[in-house]
C-alpha cells in the first residue's frame, strides 16, 4: 500500500467520531430492525436500509469534499482502494489479508468487473446469537437479494461515485452485497461493476418505488452534478513520486535544493504550477503541521512497530504518556523563542515561491510556537491512535502515584481531585515546587547551549550552502580526489 | 476466523455516517406516517443495551453512592464522550451533559426528535438491566432538554431516578 493511501486511512480514521464497533454494529442492525418494523417485509428492508445507506454517505461526503479530492479519479483505482473505502465508511481497518479481489474480464468493455472477498464481517459478527437479533435473514430469499451488510454497500457504492463524480469522471461504479454470513456464507462479497454514463443512467433509472412490493414511501435521491474547480488527479501521479525514500532524498538536500526539486517533481509529475498544488493546503495550513506531527510518529513507528508495541502495555503508555505532555512543555521551556522562530522562518522561506502569497501569508501569521503546538497536537494524535489514552492521565504524575480505586470506575466527581489534592502531604507539594523551580533554573545554560549550537550551525550552514568555495565545495573537492585515487589503483 | 461480538468491544468504528443514517431513519418513518418515533428510538436503545450487556458491564450492581461513576464509565467505554453528570437530589433527577455527542451533530430544521434518545434509554437500560432482581436503583430517561440537533452547543439527557428498586 502507497504511502499516501496508509496516511489518508489514518487520517480518516483518526478524525472521525468513533464508539465502539459493538455499539455501531448494534446500531445498524436496530435501524434494519425499524425499517422492518415499518415494511413488514424483509426483503424490501434491505432494500431501504441500502437506499439510507446512500444517503447518509452522500451527506457525509458532500461535507467533506476536500477529503475526497485526494482520492485516486479512476474507476480502477477507486476499486483497488477498496479498503480505504472501507475505513472511511466503517472506521475500522481489515485485518491483514481480510480482503482479496478477483478481476473478472468483462469483452468488449474497458474496465473488468471485480469480486471483493472480506473474510470476516464486523456486522455479521455474532448475528443470531442474541433474543434481540430478531431480523429474519431466511425470509430474504430472492436471489438478487444482498445481506446484512447492504446499508454499509450502499455507503461503499456512493462514496466510490461520489469520488469519480468530483473527480469529473464520467464512469460510475456499482457495488453489490453477493454474499453474507448471516445469510449462511462463508464470507462476505461484493462484486464491482463499472459503467460508462449512458450505461448508469440506465442502470440507476429503475426507481425505489418499484422495487418493493409492501407500498411503503420512500423519498427517492436525486443525483446531482457536483460543481466544482477543475483540479488535477494528482494523488496517483503524486504516490509515484512520494514514496520513503524520495523524501529522505529530498530530506538530505539543502532547502534551496528542496524548493527546487519539490517544483521540479510538481510540475513534470503533476503537470502543475506549485502554487496551484499548494493551494489544496492554503486555509488549512494549521492541519497541515498537525498531519506532519503525525506523520512523525507513524513513521517511528514503521521500523519494527516498536511504539506501538510497546504501548500495548497499559503502564508504558501511561509512562509515555506523562514523558510526552512533560516533553510538550519542556520543549517551550528549553529552547529559547529565537531557535523556534528561526525555523519557522525557514517554514516560511520553504514555502515563499512555491506555495500561494496568501498560504505564505496565513503561515507567517502563526508564531514559532503555534508551529510546535500543531506538531504537537498531531503527534498526540498519533499517540493516541497507537495506544496512548490522554483522557486518562491525570494533570501531573503525583495524581497518577495515588492508589487507583478499587472498583475501576472512573471518577467523574470534579470534587474528587480537590478533596485528594488537600490529603497529598504538604511536603510532596514543596519537593513538586521545588523541583519545578531547579528545573527553571537549569534551563538557563541548557537555552545558552541550544542558541550556541544553533547559531553555530547556522554559519557553517550558511558558509557551506551559500559558497561554492566553501566546506561543501572543498568537501566535495577531497571526495573527488579520493575518487580519482581509487580509480588509479584499479588501474 | 469469524468475528464475534467479544471482538467488537476491543475495536472503534467511525460514527460519522452511520449518525446521518440515524436522521435518515426518521425521515422516513415520518414520511410513512409512524406516530412514536420518540418511542421506537428508545426502544433501539433498550435492544442495543440488553445486548451490550451481555459481553460488557461496568459494574455488578449501580447504587446511588456510584450511579455518577457508573453514568461516565458507560459513556466512556461505549460512546466515547467524556461527560459530566448532575444530581438534583431534590427532585430527584440527573442531567448527562455530552459535548460531543456521537448521534448528534448537525443541526436539522426537519428533525423532531434527537438522536440521543436512543443513548438515553441505552443508559437507563443498561441500569435496569445491571440491577435486575435486586432491590436498588432504577433510571428512567425522561427528556433530551439540550440536543447539537435542534442547534445547541452540546446535548443533556435527563433521567429520574428512583433506590428502592421494583
Amino acid at each position: 500500500m502507497g504511502a499516501v493511501q496508509w496516511l489518508l486511512k489514518k487520517i480518516t480514521k483518526v478524525f472521525g467520531r468513533n464508539t465502539t464497533s459493538l455499539y455501531y454494529v448494534l446500531l445498524y442492525r436496530e435501524i434494519l430492525k425499524e425499517i422492518n418494523d415499518i415494511t413488514k417485509d424483509e426483503e424490501d428492508s434491505i432494500i431501504i436500509l441500502r437506499e439510507i445507506g446512500k444517503k447518509a454517505a452522500t451527506e457525509s461526503c458532500e461535507r467533506h469534499t476536500a477529503v475526497f479530492k485526494w482520492m485516486p479519479g479512476s474507476p480502477k483505482k477507486v476499486i483497488e482502494y477498496f479498503e480505504l473505502l472501507w475505513v472511511v465508511v466503517f472506521g475500522k481497518e481489515l485485518e491483514e489479508g481480510d480482503l482479496t479481489y478477483e478481476e473478472l474480464p468483462k469483452e468488449g468493455s474497458k474496465y473488468n468487473d471485480y469480486i471483493v472477498k472480506i473474510k470476516s464481517c464486523p456486522l455479521c459478527a455474532g448475528y443470531g446469537v442474541d433474543d434481540e437479533d430478531t431480523f429474519k435473514f431466511q425470509k430474504v430469499n430472492s436471489k438478487n437479494s444482498e445481506g446484512l451488510a447492504c446499508g454499509l454497500t450502499g455507503m461503499l457504492e456512493n462514496v466510490a461515485n461520489f469520488i469519480l463524480k468530483i473527480k469529473r469522471n464520467d464512469y460510475r461504479i456499482s457495488i453489490v452485497e453477493q454474499k453474507c454470513l448471516a445469510k449462511g456464507d462463508e464470507h462476505l462479497q461484493f462484486i464491482c461493476k463499472i459503467y460508462d454514463s449512458l450505461e448508469w443512467k440506465e442502470f440507476s433509472s429503475v426507481r425505489i418505488q418499484d422495487k418493493i412490493k409492501s407500498g411503503v414511501k420512500f423519498e427517492e435521491s436525486i443525483e446531482e452534478d457536483v460543481i466544482q474547480e477543475t483540479k488535477l488527479d494528482i494523488i496517483d501521479k503524486l504516490q509515484e513520486v512520494l514514496s520513503l525514500d524520495k523524501i529522505e532524498e529530498l530530506l538530505d538536500e539543502p532547502l534551496e535544493g528542496i524548493k527546487r526539486k519539490v517544483a521540479e517533481i510538481i510540475e513534470d509529475k503533476l503537470n502543475m504550477e506549485p502554487s496551484h498544488f499548494f493551494d489544496y493546503f492554503k486555509n488549512y495550513e494549521d492541519d497541515l503541521l498537525r498531519i506532519i506531527g503525525y506523520l512523525a510518529v507513524h513513521l517511528l513507528n514503521e521500523y519494527g512497530g516498536l511504539i506501538e508495541k510497546t504501548l500495548k502495555n497499559n503502564t508504558f503508555a501511561k509512562i509515555a504518556g506523562y514523558l510526552f505532555k512533560q516533553l510538550r512543555e519542556f520543549v517551550l521551556l528549553f529552547i529559547p523563542i529565537d531557535v523556534i522562530n528561526d525555523y519557522h522562518q525557514l517554514l516560511i522561506s520553504f514555502l515563499d515561491g512555491l506555495a500561494p502569497a496568501e498560504m505564505v501569508e496565513n503561515v507567517r501569521q502563526f508564531s514559532g510556537k503555534d508551529d510546535i503546538n500543531f506538531l504537537f497536537e498531531g503527534a498526540q494524535m498519533a499517540l493516541e491512535n497507537l495506544g496512548i489514552d490522554f483522557s486518562e492521565l491525570k494533570d501531573n504524575v503525583w495524581e497518577e502515584i495515588r492508589k487507583e480505586r478499587e472498583n475501576g470506575l472512573l471518577s467523574s466527581d470534579q470534587s474528587m481531585m480537590e478533596k485528594t489534592e488537600e490529603n497529598i502531604p504538604k511536603i510532596i507539594k514543596i519537593m513538586q515546587e521545588i523541583l519545578m523551580l531547579l528545573s527553571d533554573i537549569l534551563t538557563l545554560p541548557i537555552r545558552v547551549l541550544i542558541s550556541e549550537s544553533h547559531y553555530g550551525l547556522k554559519t557553517a550552514i550558511n558558509s557551506v550552502v551559500s559558497e561554492e568555495e566553501g566546506l561543501f565545495g572543498s568537501i566535495k573537492d577531497r571526495i573527488d580526489t579520493i575518487f580519482d585515487y581509487v580509480q588509479e589503483l584499479k588501474q | 476466523m469469524n468475528l464475534t461480538r467479544d471482538d467488537l468491544i476491543q475495536s472503534d468504528a467511525t460514527m460519522n455516517q452511520m449518525r446521518n443514517m440515524v436522521y435518515h431513519l426518521e425521515r422516513f418513518m415520518k414520511l410513512n406516517e409512524v406516530s412514536e418515533i420518540r418511542e421506537n428510538l428508545r426502544r433501539m436503545g433498550r435492544n442495543i443495551a440488553r445486548t451490550y450487556i451481555k459481553y460488557w458491564k461496568p459494574i455488578d450492581i449501580v447504587k446511588k453512592d456510584n450511579l455518577n461513576d457508573v453514568i461516565t464509565t458507560i459513556y466512556k467505554k461505549i460512546l466515547n464522550s467524556s461527560v459530566s453528570v448532575d444530581f438534583n437530589e431534590i427532585n430527584k433527577i440527573v442531567t448527562v451533559k455530552d459535548n460531543d455527542c456521537p448521534l448528534c451533530k448537525y443541526h436539522f430544521n426537519d428533525i423532531d426528535v434527537a438522536g440521543c434518545e436512543i443513548i438515553a434509554a441505552m443508559l437507563s437500560e443498561i441500569i435496569t438491566c445491571l440491577n435486575k432482581g435486586k432491590s436498588s436503583l432504577i433510571l428512567e430517561p425522561l427528556d433530551i432538554l439540550e440536543s447539537r440537533t435542534f442547534g445547541h452547543k452540546s446535548c443533556i439527557q435527563s433521567f429520574k431516578y428512583r433506590e428502592g428498586g421494583v
